[in-house]
């Protein structure tokens, strides 16, 4: 009998095909939105991703995110690589700064700061050979930071650095090597553009060495925001980070539970998080309403066949498992259809700086979700099923 | 299965009633039906609409049931005594069903519809195929065993809910009108079909109809009105002489 359900559920291709289609489409919906949230969540901590050699951070013991931070004492980074188990210690140095472009427009960029001696922290740079540029007087590298149009400099050298005023409407191109900007009236020159991981808030980063950064934020007095440790070998970051702080008094956590911090914290304090939250549960409400809707009105649109077979001896039991396993049929091949093609979509957006990110548990959910609906739905039109007199199925009746 | 004591009465009713609603807007479906049908009888119940034909051959067939006064029973059986689960089963190896609009499923092909009730009571599927495959030949559709009820005529599908009926062996047949969405022609061979069936096997088959071409079939003729059976009539010929 559960053979004759799949022929009931396949039998008439339209609905059917309808039916899957709409469980495809929110299984994809529900899939894609987790995994656009993911990548969003995982540009909230680009900073750690792209810093992967450091094993543990260290922090003002209030900082919980590299979203919002304050700055420590220079000091911090001696007694931190006092601690036994410390292979290394790189300060990284944070700032919000204005940078005023030639043609008199300004932005503001996340200035990082990285360490001079190692260059910790500093980006990867495809084109120009090593990050070691940034030893060049005043150079820095810029990175988009997962914005556009904001690193955009004057072609014409009559645009450049006008006296008649700013020319904020002069044509313009992007930022390259060897371009000028000022930065509290001091010259920076850009050494090299990087693409590193996309920022989510997105804004504009700077990069620079933690003693250039002196030279431009002079009157910050403390400007080490961040400690990146790499622990000695044999030493597990877990105890390395509870020794740090023991003995500094300073917040120290692994690379993975500083990730795990940051997330916590936007999705706590974020009201953008809040109201990316808001539109996928719409979304997804929306997307397990029509499956679950779909369902249902196949079930019920089959009830004269179900009130049939009843008639002819079939138990309710056997009509429940019928409908329990054309849902279940359903939901599955849905599910994978729609997990599948947001994998399809996820790899083609990726190449396009997309926010998406197909983690773990993302499919897991999608399907799972869908599961739910589908079952539910099930056990809703089970209702009618159950309460229907076979006796429908004589005329008149 | 207990007999009754004529062992040749397959269905015995008395004082059957059934009401529908409460209060004033209360319906006597069935205000008070004696019929006794005896084994290898084909009763015709014929009637003008809304005289109760339908809801008595449900309480027949226990698909519904009557009020607490009077009493039916079906094969030996007192349904007002059966759970629901029995009656399932009741109806599920005892009676074979033929509707109005034939009620195939669309999604099976002829033969998998056939094979239905065998499947239903957990028979091997191949061995429920290759029994609807030998009932098909009965009934004249061999060529068509794989054709989606779609694809059939009016009485090929007919014809294929005879089979359908027929393929668990049930003692008793009830047809709601069978042949009212068919022409003449289908109409008299269905019920050709129909009769030689329970004569050779000796089965009960009780058809509810409005089709007057096909009276001639009956063995008795009950006519119902206002919930009522007004009238039995024996047919005076002799069937098996004149039909078979």
């Amino acid at each position: 009998m559960l053979r004759i359900a799949l022929q009931m559920l396949m039998g008439d291709r339209a609905k059917y095909i309808g039916l899957l289609l709409g469980i495809t489409f929110t299984a994809f919906l529900v899939t894609f939105a987790l995994a656009y949230f993911a990548g969003f969540m995982t540009q909230g901590f680009a900073l750690i991703s792209e810093n992967n050699s450091a094993d543990v951070w260290v922090m003002d013991p209030a900082v919980n995110s590299t979203e919002m931070t304050i700055n420590m004492p220079s000091s911090a980074l001696a007694r931190v690589r006092g601690v036994k188990g410390v292979s290394s210690a790189a300060p990284l140095s944070l700032n919000d700064l204005t940078a005023r472009f030639p043609n008199g427009r300004f932005q503001t960029f996340q200035m990082i700061g990285v360490d001079d001696a190692t260059l910790s922290g500093a980006p990867f740079l495809y084109k120009r050979g090593s990050s070691k540029i940034l030893y060049r007087p005043d150079s820095v590298i810029v990175d988009s930071g997962g914005t556009s149009g904001k690193l955009q400099t004057p072609i014409y050298q009559k645009d450049k650095w006008p006296f008649d005023g700013v020319h904020l409407d002069a044509p313009t191109r992007p930022l390259k090597v060897d371009d000028e900007l000022l930065v509290n009236g001091k010259r920076i020159v850009i050494a090299g553009v990087s693409q590193t991981i996309h920022r989510f808030p997105p804004r504009p980063l700077l990069y620079t060495t933690y003693s250039n950064a002196k030279r431009l934020l002079p009157s910050e007095h403390r400007r080490l925001t961040f400690i990146m440790v790499s622990a000695q070998t044999g030493v597990s970051a877990t105890v390395l980070a509870k020794r740090i702080e023991q003995q500094t008094r300073l917040r120290a956590r692994t690379s993975s539970d500083f990730k795990e911090d940051t997330v916590r914290w936007f999705l706590i304090n974020s009201e953008d998080v809040g109201d990316m939250a808001a539109m996928l549960i719409l979304a997804m409400t929306v997307g397990f309403g029509v499956t679950g809707i779909m369902l249902y009105m196949f079930t019920y649109e089959s009830l004269k066949q179900y009130a049939v077979l009843k008639a002819m001896g079939a138990s309710n039991s056997m009509l429940l498992k019928m409908v329990f396993i054309q849902a279940g049929a359903s939901a599955f091949l849905g599910a994978g259809m729609g997990v599948g093609l947001c994998a399809i979509i996820g790899e083609f957006v990726s190449t396009i700086d997309f926010p998406f990110r197909m983690m773990w548990f993302t499919p897991i959910f999608g399907i799972v979700g869908v599961l739910i609906v589908s079952i539910t739905a099930a056990m809703v039109s089970t209702r009618p099923v159950l309460k229907m007199e076979p006796g429908v199925v004589f005329s008149g009746r | 299965m207990i007999l009754d004591e004529d062992k040749n009465i397959v269905v015995k009713c008395r004082h059957i009633k059934k009401t529908y609603g409460s209060g004033e807007s209360k319906v006597f479906a069935l205000r008070g039906i004696d019929l006794d049908v005896y084994q290898g009888e084909l009763v015709m119940l014929v009637g003008p609409s809304g005289c109760g034909k339908t809801t008595f051959i449900s309480i027949i067939s226990a698909l519904l049931e009557a009020d607490n006064e009077g009493f039916c029973r079906v094969l030996g059986e007192d349904l007002s005594t059966l759970n629901s689960q029995e009656k399932t089963y009741f109806r599920g190896h005892s009676i074979g069903f033929v509707f109005q609009a034939f009620n195939l499923l669309p999604a099976l092909t002829a033969v998998e519809n056939i094979a239905i009730p065998l499947l239903i009571q957990g028979v091997n599927r191949a061995v429920a195929m290759k029994r609807a495959q030998t009932i098909l030949d009965l009934v004249g559709l061999t060529s068509r065993s794989q054709a989606m009820p779609g694809e059939l005529s009016g009485g090929e599908q007919q014809r294929v809910a005879i089979a359908r009926a027929l393929i668990h062996s049930p003692k008793l047949i009830i047809c709601d009108e069978p042949t009212s969405s068919l022409d003449h022609e289908s109409g008299q061979l269905i019920l050709e079909l129909l009769r030689s069936f329970v004569k050779k096997e000796g089965k009960t088959l009780i058809v509810v109809t409005h089709d007057n071409r096909i009276f001639n079939f009956a063995d008795r003729m009950a006519y119902m009105d206002d919930g009522r059976i007004v009238k039995i009539e024996t047919n005076v010929r002799t069937p098996d002489e004149k039909l078979l």
